[in-house]
C-alpha cells in the first residue's frame, strides 16, 4: 500500500508513544538475534573470509533486501519508553526519496561536494579530518584542530570533546559542559582560520 | 534535537556503530543489522547523511578483519540501491605516531573508499580514549590511502588487504600506546616532528610493499 508520505519527526515519536511493549532483554536476547538469524538463512548470506570488500554484487543485493525486511519486521526499540515502532517498507522507500542526495560542506573556495560515488569510483570521498570524539585537553585544542586542518587531503573537520573549560571538568549535565562546547566550535573556528581555510564545513 | 534541526534546516548525521560479537552475532548478521539501521536513519529520523562505524567487541576497534567487512557490505549493499549518502569512522587500536596506526587506518581508508563511501571521518587513534592522542597526521594517512584506491579493481584491492590487515592485526594484544599529539607536533609551530615524518614514511613504503600506489 501507498504511503501517505515519508515520516516525520513528531510521526516517529508518535509511533513510539503507541507502539508495543517490550523489555530490553527480550529485545537483545530475543526479537533481534532470531531475526537476524532467519533473515540470513532465508537470503543467503554468506561472506567469503578472503574478500573483505564484497565482490559479489547479487550477494550485496541480497544483503540490502534482509536489511530492508529487518528493519520493517522487526521495527526500532526505544529503549526509554521500552517500545517499539514500526515502519512499513513504502514508508522507508518515502523517506529515502526525500533524502537530499547532494549537498555542500561548507562555504566559499573551501567547499567539499557531498554527491554519491558509487563503487570505487575514481572519484575521492570526502576526508573528514579530527579526533571524532576522542577526549583533548583545552591546552591545544586549537592546535589539534589546526593539524587537521592544515592537512591538504582534508576537506572538512570534526571535533574532539574537550575534557575541561576554564580547567573545570566538563562533566555532563553541568553548566560547563555547555560552555565546554561553545569553546570547542569557538575553537574550531580559530583552527580553520590559522590553516587559512576559514570556510572549512565542521 | 531532530525537531529543532529539521525546523531549521540543519544537515543533519545520524551516527550508529553496530558491535560485532554482541546481540547481533557474527558478521552476516551484524552486516543485515547495521543496512537496516542506516536505512532507518533516512526513513524514521530525517537524517541527511549517515555515519556508521562498526565496532569489534573484543577489540573496541574499527579497524579489525571482521568490523571492516561488516561495514564493506553494508555499504555496499546500499549504495548499490540507492543514491543515499554514507560516511564511516575510525577507531584503530594503536596511537599516534606509530606504523601500525597508520596501517590499521589506511587499511579501512582502503576499504571504505572501494566499498562506494562518500566521507571518511577520522581518525580517534588509541580507540578514542586516551587524552590528546589523536593527530592530523592519521588523517593524512587516511586520506593519502583513499585517494590511492580511487578507482582500482575490487579484487585488486582485496588482495592489497589481505596482506595488509594481518600485518597488524597480529599486535591486537600489544599494540603501541604512541605518543601524544605534544610528544608529535611542535605546538607553537603547529609542525609534525621529524620521528613523526620519519614513520610516516615508513608506513607509506609498507603500503606500497602491500601493492597500494600511494604517489605522493
Amino acid at each position: 500500500m501507498a504511503a501517505t508520505r515519508a515520516l516525520t519527526i513528531t510521526d516517529v515519536y508518535d509511533r513510539f508513544v503507541k507502539g508495543k511493549k517490550v523489555s530490553v532483554d527480550e529485545w537483545d536476547y530475543k526479537i533481534t538475534p532470531e531475526n537476524l538469524t532467519a533473515l540470513k538463512e532465508k537470503y543467503n548470506i554468506k561472506f567469503e573470509a578472503d574478500k573483505i570488500v564484497p565482490e559479489d554484487k547479487d550477494l550485496c543485493n541480497r544483503l540490502f533486501q534482509a536489511g530492508l525486511e529487518m528493519l520493517v519486521t522487526v521495527g526500532y526499540y526505544n529503549q526509554d519508553l521500552g517500545r517499539v515502532m514500526h515502519v512499513t517498507e513504502e514508508e522507508v522507500w518515502e523517506g529515502i526519496k526525500k533524502t537530499p542526495t547532494k549537498m555542500i560542506y561548507g562555504e566559499g573556495k573551501d567547499i567539499a561536494r557531498f554527491y554519491p560515488r558509487h563503487g570505487n569510483s575514481n572519484v575521492k570521498p570526502i576526508i573528514q579530518g579530527g579526533p571524532t570524539g576522542s577526549p583533548i585537553s583545552e591546552d591545544v585544542f586549537v592546535q589539534v584542530m589546526q593539524s587537521y586542518a592544515q592537512e591538504g587531503v582534508v576537506d572538512t573537520l570534526v571535533n574532539g570533546v574537550m575534557t575541561t573549560i576554564e580547567g573545570h571538568p566538563a562533566k555532563t549535565k553541568t553548566p560547563y559542559e555547555i560552555r565546554a562546547t561553545m569553546s570547542e566550535l569557538r575553537a574550531v573556528k580559530e583552527a580553520r582560520v590559522r590553516a587559512a581555510r576559514p570556510g572549512m564545513g565542521v | 534535537m531532530l525537531a529543532g534541526w529539521t525546523t531549521v534546516g540543519d544537515m543533519i548525521m545520524i551516527e550508529q556503530m553496530p558491535i560485532f560479537g554482541g546481540y547481533t552475532g557474527g558478521v552476516e548478521e551484524t552486516a543485515i543489522c547495521d543496512v537496516a539501521t542506516t536505512l532507518g536513519s533516512f526513513a524514521c529520523f530525517a537524517g541527511n547523511f549517515h555515519l556508521d562505524g562498526p565496532i569489534h567487541i573484543r577489540w573496541g576497534v574499527t579497524t579489525a578483519k571482521e568490523t571492516l567487512q561488516v561495514a564493506a557490505y553494508a555499504a555496499a549493499a546500499i549504495d548499490q540501491n540507492t543514491d543515499l549518502l554514507l560516511a564511516n569512522q575510525y577507531y584503530p587500536m594503536a596511537g599516534p605516531c606509530t606504523e601500525m596506526c597508520l596501517l590499521e587506518t589506511a587499511a579501512q581508508a582502503i576499504v571504505d573508499t572501494a566499498s562506494g563511501r562518500e566521507l571518511l571521518s577520522g581518525s580517534a587513534a588509541a580507540k578514542g580514549v586516551v587524552q590528546d592522542k589523536t593527530t592530523g597526521m592519521e588523517a593524512r594517512i587516511m586520506g593519502d590511502a583513499s585517494v590511492a584506491t580511487c578507482g582500482m579493481k575490487i579484487e585488486d584491492v582485496n588482495e592489497i588487504l589481505n596482506k595488509l590487515v594481518p600485518s597488524y592485526e597480529a599486535n591486537f594484544t600489544n599494540a603501541p600506546a604512541g605518543k601524544t599529539f605534544q610528544e608529535c607536533y611542535d605546538v607553537k609551530t603547529v609542525k609534525p616532528t621529524q620521528e613523526y615524518l620519519d614513520v610516516y614514511d615508513k608506513a607509506v613504503q609498507s603500503l606500497r610493499d602491500f601493492g597500494l600506489d600511494i604517489k605522493h
